[in-house]
């Protein structure tokens, strides 16, 4: 009776995991196929995707989208890593509340973020537009990568910089030879999280975004609203697959990163 | 190689005194255990040698030479942690290699010593390996090696074979003493393991409290104890309290229940209670109806046995005599234990019965 | 320079940008808009404003903005309710019958969508739920004579498109939970006489609560606030919530004030929930 009931639950993860993929598998089919409505039958051609070169506004809104993430990521990592660097080295008081107030950017919704990023920035006069979308990216990918490095740091402890230090290597030494080479892996993680975050982020860019200036999942909103033309699809699939392949690149780096 | 000097050290987290003036001398190429339970100070007492920790008070000097204000790793001292705290990304070499590498040694001369090295520990062969492919008993001489292959002036071990299981931990016991000879290095080793600490050392030092308790080679500090606590710490003891009595020429202290115990050592004249230790291993047991005569100078207790355990080559006793328990140990000669119940006799010489000072533990 | 004072620089030093940028960013930004909320108009383009408490008023008066709020909730409370009831298997499945490396590859599988492109993901939804898309004809070659059921622009369907989109992370809570659960301790319950079912309600199922509540909280929160799956999903029928009507303040009808005012009324609404839940959260939010 347990076996039966065992290979029952194996049964329903394996339709779980049919609804988590098949919205993304049925957009990926059509982007690839022939027709621009639903008809069948399925006819393999990728002259949506040589539409979407052509496509200039799409084109553009991803190079801002492409721009902004490799900034973001940039900054983002090295502020949290520097941050995560002094929750885990020292010990100190506040320590515990200035680490509580990494949740609220990640735990409040989006859409409060957003909204009150855009009447603040309006107030002060710095306006919408990609640089306040990049400040917005920036401020909330930072918890994250405090917590992915912070998690590289905690498994080593403080014992291989202390070691180093016996044997007779100077603070400099020790963190070019030590401390970076071991936090390498979760640095390297985290900024691929912050690269994934901006390059995905929707709701903020959606209010800081200007007329006639946006990034990809903007327009992506936009031509959705207006009717959609099958250019979306292909473009769809390339960032669904591209995202993707980040997060699996993060899953590796952070699960064999760990190695003691 | 240097001597190691420790005077008056001290060292407070808010109001508990994690060292509470200590004062210790190493001696040049000793190999000295610091013993004692957990947060005794002895932990603490290594790490401000090592320079991780600043003292409050007190001063550390090596051959003489104040270091209280050198950073760490301008100190020239060698230390294996716990954990070994090997660097993962480098291979076993490199990880020799790192402290010579840091002083900018020429790569052949770094090439050199770390072969030599390599062939100390007896893993010539796996330079090349990383850490994680190495068993706990090999990453445990990586971690000795590297601390060794700069010829430091110290060498401060942290419970490093903690983490070995007890085959392994005694095999490395031996070669840790070996190689420590033959290097000829002060040594410092940080244990609360008592029996690790009495087969390696030449001299203990048995902390509590954040003081010093006893200082000694092992075999005096085992055979005469200074205090309660350094008497059941290292090893076991029967303890006797009473007052002293005048018994013709002998120290004799009277502890209730009719029974009074002997002493090779000189008694206080005054009142007071003095506290009186035995080992049980000094203590020989006889049947009840074959017991021989009483001599004098001798303690004599008859009494019940109440608990029985047998090890194999030894048997521990538990034996009630008026008013307590007597725990005695004893070699396995006669293949035939007494068992619960037995009537037996208890003697053992005075001079084996030593006076402790009362220390709560 | 003494150590100490090497120490606080150093400290000061390595956080100071991180936090003022997030201050910059997000806590600045809250107090502006806290401030707005109490303002009545924008005080942009030269208009004279006052402090006021109509808006949250407008809020408390209003029938109409109370039905928004509720049927906020209730979408919060219909989606968390189906995550919990779909994932809370499909965690159980992962954590105590799949083993070895097969756990960490469908383990990967089933947090890789949550991570990817939100607004793609949900706009493959319209494509499968409308009026000729796969599910109708799925429906239609196995029911020729079944009407189609177009399912795009209804409350379904945004539902549909939330559940998508926040099961991974109910899956993901639920698993950390149930895997930290030892063997031993279900072997030790079966010795004690407990059939599988038993062991699982009387060991599993409570030991295994906090991941429950971790994933509850972080879904419903999210949930409450949502306004793109609504729109994508819920078209001008059902699109109407707290998170929709606050875009449309800012974007179409810009009446900046009363946007802030319900936002903040969300924030309250979400910092409450949060706030309840904190104690329960506690500690798996140490294990993770």
């Amino acid at each position: 009776m347990e076996r039966v009931g065992g290979w029952l639950v194996r049964g329903y993860l394996g339709l779980v995991l049919v609804f988590l993929y098949l919205p993304i598998a049925v957009m990926i089919v059509m982007a690839f196929n022939r027709s621009p409505l639903y008809e069948l039958p399925i006819v393999f051609d990728t002259v949506w995707f040589q539409a979407l070169a052509k496509n200039e506004r799409l084109l553009t809104a991803g190079f801002n989208s492409l721009w902004i993430a490799i900034a973001n990521t940039i900054i983002a990592t090295a502020l949290g890593t520097m941050a995560a660097l002094a929750f885990q080295r020292y010990s100190f008081r506040g320590r515990t509340l200035m680490q509580l107030l990494l949740f609220p950017p990640i735990t409040i919704p989006w859409l409060i973020i957003g909204t009150s990023m855009l009447v603040m920035f309006f107030w002060l006069g710095i306006g919408r537009g990609l640089h306040a979308m990049l400040l917005g990216h920036v401020a909330l990918s930072i918890p994250y990568v405090i917590v992915v490095v912070g998690a590289r740091l905690k498994s080593f402890g403080t014992a291989l910089e202390e070691a180093a230090a016996t044997l007779g290597a100077n603070p400099w030494q020790t963190f070019w030879r030590i401390s970076a080479p071991v936090m390498a892996p979760g640095v390297v993680a985290a900024a691929l999280f912050a690269f994934a975050v901006s390059f995905d982020q929707f709701v903020i860019s959606y209010f800081l975004a200007p007329p006639g200036v946006s990034t990809l999942p903007v327009e992506i909103y936009s031509a959705i609203r207006k009717g959609f033309t099958p250019e979306v699809n292909a473009i769809s699939t390339i960032i669904i697959v591209v995202s993707m392949g980040l997060m699996l690149l993060f899953a590796r780096l952070y699960r064999f990163g760990g190695e003691r | 190689m240097s001597t190691v000097e420790v005077r008056g050290l001290t060292k407070r987290y808010g109001r508990v005194a994690a060292l509470d003036n200590v004062s210790l001398l190493f001696a040049e190429g000793e190999f000295f255990g610091l013993l004692g339970p957990s947060g005794s100070g002895k932990t603490t007492l290594l790490r401000c040698a090592a320079g991780f920790i600043e003292p409050e008070a007190g001063d550390i000097h090596f051959d003489g030479q104040n270091v209280r204000a050198l950073p760490v790793h301008k100190r020239n001292i060698g230390m294996v942690f716990q954990n070994y705290a090997l660097f993962p990304h480098l291979s076993v070499f490199d990880n020799i290699a790192f402290g010579l590498v840091v002083r900018g040694m020429k790569r052949a001369d770094v090439r050199q010593r770390v072969t030599e090295m390599l062939a100390l520990i007896r893993l010539s062969g796996l330079e090349d390996r990383r850490p994680r492919q190495l068993s706990g008993g090999q990453q445990q001489r990586v971690a000795l090696a590297r601390a060794l292959v700069t010829r430091p002036r110290v060498l401060l071990l942290d419970e490093p074979l903690g983490a070995l299981d007890k085959r392994l931990r005694q095999e490395m016991q031996v070669e840790l003493r070996q190689i420590q000879r033959e290097v000829g290095i002060t040594t410092i080793f940080v244990t609360h393991d008592q029996e690790e600490a009495m087969t390696l050392c030449d001299r203990i030092a048995i902390f509590n409290e954040g003081r010093v308790v006893q200082v000694g080679a092992p075999s005096r500090v085992y055979e005469r104890p200074a205090t309660t606590f350094a008497a059941n710490f290292l090893g076991d003891a029967n303890l006797f309290r009473g007052h002293a009595v005048a018994r013709d020429g002998f120290q004799v202290i009277e502890c209730g229940d009719g029974i009074e115990i002997a002493t090779g050592d000189p008694l206080p004249s005054a009142g007071g209670v003095v506290a009186l230790a035995v080992r049980p291993e000094k203590i020989s047991l006889w049947p009840a109806d074959s017991a021989p005569v009483g001599t004098e100078g001798e303690n004599r207790l008859s009494g019940e046995i109440v608990h029985t355990i047998y090890s194999g080559s030894s048997i521990t006793y538990r034996l009630a005599v008026p008013g307590r328990e007597l725990m005695v140990f004893e070699q396995n000669r006669s293949a035939r234990p007494y068992a619960p119940g037995d009537r037996v006799v208890a003697t053992w010489p005075a001079e084996h019965t030593v006076v402790v000072e009362e220390q709560k533990t | 320079m003494d150590v100490q004072q090497r120490r606080r620089i150093a400290i000061v030093g390595l956080t100071a940008p991180a936090y003022l940028w997030l201050a910059l960013a997000v806590f600045l930004p809250l107090s502006a808009m806290l401030y707005f909320s109490f303002l009545t108009v924008a005080p942009f383009g030269g208009r004279e404003a006052e402090l006021t408490l109509k808006h949250y008023r407008a809020f408390i008066d209003k029938p109409l903005y109370r039905d928004l709020a509720w049927i906020s909730l209730k979408l919060g409370f219909h989606v968390t309710l189906i995550c919990v009831l779909m994932g809370y298997p499909a965690a159980l499945a992962l954590a105590r019958y799949v083993k070895g490396r097969w756990r960490e590859a469908l383990f990967l599988l089933v947090v890789l969508p949550f991570w990817s492109n939100a607004l793609v993901r949900t706009f493959s939804w319209t494509m499968v739920l409308r009026g000729d898309g796969l599910v109708d004809r799925m429906i239609q070659a196995v029911l020729p004579w079944a009407p189609s059921l177009d399912l795009l622009f209804s409350y379904p369907a945004v539902v549909i498109g939330l559940v998508h989109a926040y099961l991974p992370y109910m899956i993901l809570t639920c698993y950390i939970s149930l895997q930290a659960i030892d063997d031993s301790l279900i072997e030790a319950a079966r010795s004690l006489g407990a059939s599988g079912a038993t062991a699982f309600r009387r060991v599993i199922l409570p030991l295994s609560v906090p991941g429950l509540i971790a994933g509850t909280v972080l879904i419903f929160v999210p949930v409450i606030g949502s306004f793109m799956e609504p729109r994508i999903l819920g078209g001008p029928r059902a699109a109407t919530m707290l998170g929709t009507v606050i875009e449309e303040q800012f974007t179409r009808i810009f009446n900046w004030p009363f946007g802030a005012a319900l936002s903040f009324i969300l924030l309250g609404i979400v910092l409450l929930i949060l706030a309840l839940s904190y104690p329960l959260l506690r500690r798996p939010m140490q294990a993770m």
